[in-house]
């Protein structure tokens, strides 16, 4: 095969770029690495390769996926992940632990209230911190508002890959409006930063129960009216059941985690499993689906959703008073050793495994993202499907490429 | 619809004599100078007088459109465009924005405008700016958030959010661009037809943000294709993005018909 050659930018003859054929053709430029490149790049009769991404509306950012088809069918696939790999990994490494913190939240970046808390939950392990009280509980309540919001883009965006539009104007209705109460907690948006090695930055506000007080008395209502709007759709049930059908055996092999696995109805849920923080102290189901097809997954989300709301209910009335830091030297030097940390975020299992070496920074923190896990189920589920299908399914899934590729 | 010539007698001489005055001055000075002095003279119109603005060649200087009295038809409806009967009062193309256009938006009577295209069509395109549905990263969130209900950017004429950079204007690179995602990033950009613009949205697509010692990141996406409109936050508002969209219609109806050619880097002029 040919070699991977640079040519001139068109706009400026200055500026060199990767071939457009290295880019675009679907056979990468070298030759085949391993036996299952050689098997996948090699076409029989009728069979065709057809690259999808890193750059298209359906793959939830820069995702590339190579399609083998023949005739409408996928045969095979072969995802193309690293479109986004920042080095989040190595950062953390070079600042101290405050600063990885922030270098976290970028992660999951539709849901960053969770990523973000991976250095604090493992510092305060390696320091056998104990977090005031108020802390736990103001951290389970944006955890679970995240959670809400995270899981009403899903909605919106499995409804936007079938075809429809409206569902998403709804989803994004109800994330803005989570997104702003945050903003008035902590000040920002996207990327909240708000979590602390022993509490939080800042107490609830005025401007933050006004409006959560606002949304709760609308909450439970405006996701029946979404679900109202899509549960019982012809065309989105009928593109949904029976597709992506994940069995239990694979799921546990694949290591899914979250409504993903919960949806083939293994209750498995970080938060009753392994309780942290005071999830112990809270009343909450964990919803399951024997299905395991993408409508499953679903109605795990939608399900959740609900128990989220009554979860942020028992925390607001037995939130306690005091402080929400603990008092901790500004200069945080753990003890040498590892940890390992996992929550439950909006996509399954969130977990880091860190090394301390007693100095001020983390040694090694290695991060285990459940969008990749998850994502790599796409090999098992799509063959044998439509085209316009592996849309549906993979936004089943609901990747974030911001903790794929990390 | 009826056609009828009319003949030089049914005309005013007023309105001949404002366009010959007008075509007078052009050919004696065709670069801004006489238009400075002129009162209805919008800033806008002059790009080139403002501090720091970008010196244009003198064979790219725009020669200022005059509108021509109608001579080819007039209107069945007598009420519609004045009927054709009264010849035009505007005589520049000025004039003709600065008109009440309170009916029902319309824009008066049918007149021709010899004029160079891409001044007339770059208000169009300024008011009907169509996005690549590019998102990278985080931002691409937010400029989701931008398009959906709270946010509306379609009541600012950005609307569809195209999928195939054929068919779109503005390249908004939101969220971080990596080395990996650098060179299909740049392709998306030469795919897309000209007129174009760039919109380098988030800290991480203006300077590097907070992945700029990052092994794998490209510090700002001005070092392979060219910028025109920068908005850091990290990631900033979706009212920040509009402001950004508002900041580059403004800069397409500033310099409507003068685009300088193209450099990989700040669109910044020299000496700023």
């Amino acid at each position: 095969m040919a070699q991977q050659t640079r040519v001139r930018s068109l706009d400026d003859p200055d500026v060199f770029v990767e071939s457009p054929a290295t880019i675009y053709d679907a056979v990468p430029p070298y030759p085949p690495r391993t036996e299952r490149e050689a098997e996948f790049y090699h076409l029989r009769d009728g069979e065709m390769l057809i690259n999808l991404g890193p750059q298209h509306p359906s793959t939830h950012g820069v995702l590339r996926v190579v399609l083998k088809i023949d005739g409408e069918r996928v045969v095979d696939l072969d995802p193309v992940i690293g479109y986004l790999h920042r080095g989040v990994e190595k950062i953390c490494e070079n600042g101290t632990w405050h600063h990885a913190i922030s270098n976290c939240d970028p992660l999951e970046y539709v849901a960053s209230m969770f990523s973000e808390a991976m250095p604090v939950l493992a510092c305060e392990k390696l320091l056998d911190l104990q977090v005031p009280r108020r802390a736990e509980y103001i951290r389970v309540l944006a955890w679970e508002l995240n959670r809400i919001a995270s899981h009403a883009l899903f909605m919106g965006w499995l409804s936007l890959d079938l075809g429809g539009l409206t569902p998403i104007l709804y989803g994004f209705i109800e994330r803005d409006e989570i997104v702003e109460m945050l903003n008035a907690l902590t000040g920002q948006r996207v990327l909240f930063n708000y979590l602390r090695i022993g509490g939080v930055n800042g107490d609830l506000n005025h401007d933050f129960m006004s409006r959560l007080g606002d949304w709760m008395s609308h909450a439970a209502e405006q996701v029946e009216n979404q679900t109202k709007l899509i549960n019982e759709n012809e065309i989105f049930v009928g593109r949904t059941r029976g597709l992506g059908v994940v069995d239990r055996a694979t799921a546990l092999r694949m290591c899914a985690t979250g409504p993903v696995l919960r949806a083939t109805g293994i209750p498995y849920d970080i938060r009753r499993a392994h309780p942290y923080s005071v999830y112990n102290e809270l009343e909450f189901d964990v919803p399951t689906r024997e299905e395991g097809d993408s409508y499953a997954r679903y109605l795990v989300h939608v399900d959740e959703i609900k128990q989220s709301i009554h979860i942020i209910d028992q925390v607001l009335h037995q939130m306690p008073d005091g402080t929400v830091m603990a008092k901790i030297p500004r200069w945080i030097r753990p003890r040498p050793g590892r940890a390992w940390v996992s929550i439950e975020s909006p996509r399954g299992q969130y977990g880091a495994y860190v090394m301390s070496d007693g100095s001020d920074h983390p040694f090694r923190m290695r991060i285990r993202d459940p969008s990749f896990f998850n994502l790599s189920l796409v090999g098992h589920l799509m063959p044998g499907n439509l085209i316009a299908d592996t849309m549906a399914i993979m936004a089943s899934l609901d990747p974030v490429m911001g903790g794929i590729d990390k | 619809m009826e056609m009828r010539r009319r003949s030089d007698d049914d005309q005013p001489n007023e309105a001949r004599e404002r366009v010959a005055r007008a075509r007078e001055a052009d050919e004696l000075t065709p670069s801004a100078s006489a238009r400075t002095e002129d009162p209805v003279q919008m800033a806008s119109d002059q790009p080139s007088a403002q501090p720091g603005a970008l010196k244009l060649a003198a064979d790219r200087a725009v020669v200022e459109p005059i509108v021509v009295p109608n001579m080819v038809w007039t209107s069945a409806n007598p009420i519609a465009y004045g009927g054709g009967s009264t010849p035009p009062a505007i005589t520049h193309l000025r004039e003709l924005e600065e008109e009440d256009k309170s009916d029902n938006g319309r824009w008066g009577r049918f007149d021709i405008i010899p004029t160079k295209s891409d001044y007339v069509l770059d208000l169009i395109r300024l008011n009907s700016l169509w996005p690549l549905l590019s998102g990278l990263a985080c931002c691409a969130i937010e400029m989701m958030s931008a398009a959906t209900s709270k946010n509306d950017m379609d009541r600012f004429g950005m609307f569809p959010f195209r999928a195939s950079p054929r068919q779109a204007d503005v390249l908004i690179a939101a969220g971080t661009l990596t080395t990996k995602m650098a060179g299909p990033f740049l392709r998306l950009w030469e795919q897309m037809p000209e007129p174009k613009w760039s919109v380098a949205m988030g800290d991480c697509t203006t300077s590097g943000g907070r992945y700029k010692r990052s092994y794998s990141t490209v510090e700002g996406i001005d070092r392979i294709m060219p910028v025109d409109v920068y908005v850091p936050g990290c990631p900033p508002r979706p009212e920040g993005l509009i402001y950004g969209m508002m900041k580059l219609q403004q800069l397409i109806r500033e310099r409507r018909g003068q685009w300088a050619e193209r450099a990989v880097g700040p669109t910044v002029p020299q000496g700023i």
